[in-house]
């Protein structure tokens, strides 16, 4: 009774985060991911390309481009519009614009175990073997599997207007480039310097450094183990030498058709060819 | 302010609707599909399937297959568990296990025209060209486009066990057939005595009856057109002569490798492209 009590009380002044709840409005651009794919990194590349005169860390990014599971209802429709706002949920029909970001899940799933890790989740006898299979059915995550998250995204909205999408990779091998594309999206006028500045305030470098002496004044990282950091690699590709096989395997078995359909390699094709044409009528719109 | 005070007492008591915050149990089995397909239908053929002692209508449906948008919390989670919940929602991954009704988009936009005439959120001369532009864009209702819904399921769900997928012309076409079907994915041993029974009790005559009687008593019918029905046809099919062929092409052309996955023949087009592939998508990871 006392806690539904305070979940009330808490509602009437607006301090719960909405979650799936949240309150749209028609000029909202909405930048989601399945956790651990690069949201917060590109969180502070799209807020140091809107704000060059603000100064971009920890303390503020919260409130520059809020989050409908960590920032406070109140804020977030306080929030000056046009809001990008950031979201880990799967498909959700009302997002009117939505810039996507995929990630390989092979690495998707180092990165959260590490994550669940320093989250204290997990302790660090926790076997991988044993993640891994929990992350295939979805059960590391509130947002369902990666499979599902990435699916129910590209299914809907892929090459239709208003959606973007960005694989992490690409944002790694060519951050100007990517973070261009995220500007055109928005509307807002850049140049290759200003792009430039904004993803220099965003290095993993930099934001390692603020994350030293930011950590209890960040959502992610506030009471976690200060001994593994949020900002970890900052890499593509690291599972190939982190991963074990048999467990890239488990990954290629679960979604090897949208895998290659990402343009990521699979471990399987060494091992038994798939055809070519079994991903084409997978989405509408072009392969990334 | 003021409202919000209202809706806080109400959270306090538990009688607000809990909607997408509902509390999801694992034995929990969901039946969704995008409006207009045939859910209502189906809760009081399953109501009448598991309650074969309850004098099933539109005043207690909301508390024998409650739907967390009409029903309160309070009632919700004191309900005799397994809970068979109806849903409209896209692909909701908490969702246990799921039957999803799906029915040929070109029947659904004509059965939807008619409910937002009978809810006065449109007047009886307005376009239907309009509506079927606003049905293709998912413009009609909160629930994603016809497309967005059904996709979703399917590409997450499709050859998982636990998933049923329900055709509503299947239903029409042979309703004991597929109620059998419910009950095996239910878990009730039902013999074709009690299900003959549960479908003559849910049939559109007795439902339209029940909904004369009834409509005042029942949040899907309240406070809308009495002079319309909430019970109409019942049939599959009507699109044929009720939709001009233009019509049906924008449906069409919307979503033709869906409506082909699915069995719809497509009248205004030559291909659909690639057929959709489903099955292999997405793993169970059961």
């Amino acid at each position: 009774m006392l806690k539904r009590f305070i979940v009330g009380a808490e509602r009437v002044l607006g301090f719960h985060a909405p979650g799936r709840n949240v309150a749209v409005f028609p000029d909202d651009t909405f930048l989601v991911s399945y956790p651990k794919s690069g949201n917060t990194w590109a969180r502070f590349l799209i807020a140091n390309l809107l704000h060059p005169q603000a100064d971009i860390d920890f303390s503020n990014v919260n409130r520059m481009i809020p989050g409908i599971e960590v920032t406070r209802n109140r804020d977030l429709i306080r929030t000056p519009r046009p809001r990008v706002v950031k979201s880990h949920q799967y498909f959700d029909p009302r997002y009117p614009r939505v810039i996507y970001i995929v990630r390989d899940p092979r690495d998707v799933v180092i990165s959260q175990y590490h994550f669940q890790r320093k989250r204290k989740v997990v302790d660090d006898q926790f076997p991988l073997s044993e993640y891994v299979g929990r992350f295939v059915s979805g059960q590391t995550s509130f947002y369902g599997s990666w499979g599902e998250h990435v699916a129910s995204w590209l299914a809907t909205r892929h090459g239709r207007p208003g959606f973007l999408l960005l694989r992490y990779e690409d944002m790694v091998e060519d951050t100007p480039r990517e973070l261009s594309k995220i500007a055109a999206f928005l509307g807002v006028a850049s140049t290759p310097e200003t792009i430039l500045q904004a993803v220099e305030r965003s290095s993993a470098d930099r934001m390692r450094t603020l994350e030293k002496s930011q950590a209890q004044l960040f959502s992610s990282t506030k009471n976690t183990r200060q001994d593994i950091a949020f900002v970890r690699a900052a890499k593509a590709g690291g599972w190939r030498s982190s991963l074990p096989e048999e467990h890239a395997l488990q990954l290629d078995e679960a979604w090897a058709p949208l895998i290659r359909w990402l343009g990521y390699e699979t471990v399987l094709a060494d091992k038994e060819p798939v055809p070519e044409d079994q991903h084409a009528g997978l989405f509408v719109g072009e392969r990334p | 302010m003021f409202s919000r005070l209202i809706g806080g007492s109400k959270m306090l008591l538990g009688l607000h609707k809990p909607r997408r915050s509902l509390k999801i149990w694992p034995d929990d089995i969901f039946l969704v599909s995008f409006p207009k397909s045939g859910n209502t239908w189906t809760r009081f053929l399953i109501a009448n399937l598991v309650f074969p002692d309850a004098p099933v209508g539109f005043k207690n449906i909301h508390k024998l297959v409650p739907d967390p948008y009409g029903t309160s919390k309070r009632d919700m989670e004191r309900m005799a568990r397994p809970r068979i919940i109806k849903s409209h929602e896209c692909f909701e991954p908490r969702y246990p296990r799921v039957m999803y009704i799906v029915r040929d988009p070109r029947d659904v936009v004509i059965s939807q025209y008619h409910y937002h005439r009978k809810c006065k959120k449109i007047e009886d001369g307005y376009p239907m060209e309009k509506f079927v532009d606003r049905f293709v864009a998912g413009d009609t209702c909160p629930h994603g486009s016809w497309g967005e819904n059904v996709g979703t399921w399917l590409t997450a769900r499709h050859n998982d066990p636990r998933f049923l997928l329900l055709k509503y012309e299947d239903m029409v076409a042979d309703t004991q057939r597929e109620l059998g079907r419910v009950a095996a994915f239910v878990g009730i041993k039902a013999d074709s005595e009690r299900i003959a029974k549960a479908v003559e009790r849910s049939s559109a005559d007795r439902m339209r009856k029940l909904e004369r009687a009834q409509a005042d008593e029942c949040g899907l019918t309240k406070d809308s057109r009495k002079d319309l029905s909430f019970v109409r046809a019942a049939k599959s099919g009507s699109w044929q002569k009720d939709l001009s062929e233009p019509l049906v092409a924008k449906i069409e052309d919307a979503w033709p490798q869906l409506m082909v996955f699915l069995g719809y023949k497509l009248v205004t087009r030559g291909t659909a492209g690639q057929p959709a592939e489903f099955s292999s998508l997405v793993s169970s990871g059961v």
